[in-house]
């Protein structure tokens, strides 16, 4: 995941989930799932790098909210860190499964693919990548970039 | 007990209520007026009854302020009447079918009355139950999406309709919660056509009831199940016409099938209705269905003089979004819709609170500058649209990330076209029509700016392919019927291809469709020249 993902999210930590005016008028109020302590909790725990603590209570954030494909993906990405990579694959799977154009999730499990070997599996998702972006997007970036490290090793 | 609500309110409400209920005389312009007729058997005293089923009936056409104050008022008058507490938190809830829910405040409100219900105890089990049923979607409110309330609120509704099934209250808003589930995402529209059955035995029972028609109209709003709302649509601003809201709901469907002229008479009195009620975000989401509708019609005049008079209305605040997306987006298609490229570039924004509303007169400015040639301006205001976008990825805010997503692709295929990059610039107008295609138009508004498979109809059209804009433009029509540009277009394409009889076709529905209409436009000329009759 990029620095500057992790940076957002310990800014976010301090300032308070989403700015107080962006929820008025909004289709769903996301910030509801902020709000939950679990949720705040385990994404405050991937900020520390505790990632035991992250699981735990993202999972208890998972029987309230079992359909958030950020929640999946901050599973993900936390079983990633500890090397559970079955486990990582499963959550990032449900993330891009509840949001198909999930471009985080996509990059991670591209990365999460090349960290046990399977360079087609990374390039699936970069493929994936290449229909969503049509715009540039950094996920794509970033991907693209890993696999070239990859296969420069 | 069933009590037909008609005009004037007051005398037989007011002396059933032994004149307790002063609210309703307080605020004649705000409640005179048929609602419809609602039967709720309820357990309080019988002087509350009119003002209860009056207020039951302003919750079914969403009055929110005046039934929020009425319910509180009869609980005030009758301690013991706990389901009122009932109507009062399900009615601060807000629109269900926006999927926003309250706001915390009013969340608070509701959460204390309700606790004030259950401690005076409803004297019938199917009170309590009803209590219950709305404390599901409060209890824990502060740690729950709305997505998780929602789900529980249709449970628990789902449950009463079950244990009362010869209860039509119950089996009516167990319809309206369950259509308040369906996902714009989901185009089988599976929770909205189970509303819709429940909803349509209950409408040969209770022709008259608010609810059952606005939630059919609402069950029935998407593209290829909107004709069948048709009949609701038609009913229900003549079922509650003293409701701002029941005036406008019909246009939903008129929208949807094209049905400009039944639309600007249904929104006309929605505007009035609510300017005079001083709910002024409705009356801009009345104006901009209205415009939408008459710049259809090509009566450029009156959607411009409708549009005027909705933007001189205070009152509303950036927070509003029903303000603030009508107002910007009144603007933006009065230019876009007469393809007043110049104009569009010059629009200002409206200052809101909502990145997505922002974006409408970005996407104008961009899309007017773009079919201006003026490409630099085009790609600031591609900038402004990445921006609101990630603000709203940031928020988490997924359904409207989505749509910017659709007018950043589609700016930056227009400016690859005038680039001279033609295969881009289809590509990524393809790619913004598909998207658009798979995600559900919002109920704020009564269609986007501009259909994207229409604009890469005519982008197809500037890059002579004729037969691909064609099909581009006649897929649209499923989705979008009825509409000047598009019928304009396939006109233009049907002409380049030589089919000179599916032009005139669509020059005669052009002219058909403008027949009231200023016809100013140069678009009308030459489509009655085609049709032959100039």
């Amino acid at each position: 995941m990029r620095r500057a993902a992790i940076a957002a999210l310990a800014a976010t930590m301090t300032l308070g989930a989403i700015p107080g005016a962006f929820a008025e008028g909004y289709e769903s109020k996301p910030e509801a799932a902020e709000r939950d302590p679990d949720y705040a909790a385990g994404k405050k725990a991937i900020a520390d790098k505790n990632w035991g603590e992250a699981i735990a209570r993202l999972m208890q954030a998972e029987k309230r909210d079992p359909d958030n494909p950020d929640l999946q993906n901050w599973l993900g990405y936390s079983h990633r860190n500890l090397k559970h990579y079955e486990a990582a694959f499963k959550h990032y799977n449900r993330a891009i499964e509840l949001d198909p154009r999930h471009r985080g999730a996509h990059e991670y499990v591209g990365e999460t693919y090349l960290l046990v070997g399977n360079l087609a599996g990374a390039e699936r998702h970069l493929a994936a990548l290449r229909e969503i972006c049509l715009l540039p997007c950094d996920e794509l970036k970033d991907l693209e970039a890993a696999i070239a490290r990859y296969k420069q090793r | 007990m069933r009590i037909r609500l008609l005009p004037p309110l007051c005398a037989c409400a007011a002396l059933a209520a032994g004149g307790a209920l002063a609210h309703d005389d307080e605020s004649p312009a705000k409640l005179a007026g048929k609602l419809g007729t609602v039967n709720f058997a309820n357990s309080c005293d019988p002087k509350v009854q009119p003002a209860f089923e009056r207020a039951v009936a302003m919750l079914h056409s969403f009055v929110y302020n005046v039934a929020e104050k009425a319910f509180a008022e009869i609980f005030d008058e009758d301690p013991t009447c706990a389901i009122a507490t009932w109507g009062y938190a399900s009615i601060l809830m807000s629109n269900p079918l926006a999927g926003i829910g309250p706001t915390a405040d009013n969340a608070k409100k509701a959460q204390a009355m309700l606790a004030r219900g259950r401690a005076a105890g409803a004297k019938t089990e199917r009170e309590r139950d009803y209590i219950e049923a709305v404390g599901a979607y409060y209890d824990g409110w502060e740690t729950r999406p709305e997505k998780e309330r929602q789900i529980l609120r249709s449970k628990a509704y789902q449950a009463v309709a079950a244990k009362y099934p010869d209860d039509d209250e119950a089996q009516i808003f167990n319809a309206l919660y369950l259509a308040s589930t369906q996902s714009q995402a989901d185009q089988t529209y599976a929770a909205y056509l189970q509303a819709a059955a429940v909803l349509e035995r209950e409408f040969r029972k209770n022709p008259d009831h608010p609810g059952v028609a606005h939630y059919l109209i609402h069950s029935y709003d998407a593209p290829p199940i909107a004709e069948k709302g048709l009949p609701a649509a038609r009913l229900y601003a003549s079922i509650a016409p003293a409701a701002p809201h029941a005036l406008h709901m019909p246009s939903h469907i008129f929208t949807r099938v094209g049905s400009w002229e039944e639309s600007v008479a249904t929104n006309r009195r929605s505007f009035q209705a609510s300017t005079a009620s001083g709910d002024i975000p409705e009356a801009y989401h009345a104006s901009d269905y209205a415009v939408y509708a008459l710049l259809q019609l090509g009566r450029d005049a009156d959607a411009k003089r409708t549009m005027d008079e909705a933007m001189r209305v205070t009152g509303a605040t950036p927070a509003q979004t029903a303000y603030t997306y009508g107002a910007s987006a009144m603007a933006a298609r009065y230019a876009l819709e007469r393809g007043d490229w110049k104009s569009a570039m010059r629009l200002q924004v409206i200052p809101s609170k909502m990145p997505f509303t922002d974006a409408n007169t970005y996407f104008a400015r961009a899309l007017g500058a773009a079919r201006s040639g003026d490409i630099a301006q085009a790609q600031a205001e591609a900038a402004n649209l990445a921006a609101a976008h990630k603000a709203l990825e940031e928020a988490k805010n997924r359904y409207w990330a989505t749509e910017v997503e659709v007018q950043r692709l589609a700016i930056a295929g227009w400016i690859a076209h005038k680039q001279g990059d033609a295969a881009e610039g289809v590509k990524l107008m393809r790619a913004a029509a598909d998207l658009e295609d798979r995600n559900e138009k919002h109920i704020v508004t009564p269609g986007r700016i501009v259909p994207a498979r229409e604009l890469l109809g005519d982008m197809l059209l500037e890059q002579s392919q004729p037969a691909a804009a064609l099909k581009e433009y006649e897929t649209s029509q499923v989705r979008e019927p009825n509409r000047f540009r598009n019928y304009y277009g396939s006109m233009v394409a049907a002409r380049a291809m030589g089919d000179e009889a599916k032009a005139r076709q669509y020059a005669g529905r052009l002219v058909t469709l403008t027949e009231k209409g200023d016809g100013t436009r140069p678009e009308i000329a030459n489509a009655k020249m085609v049709f032959g009759q100039r």
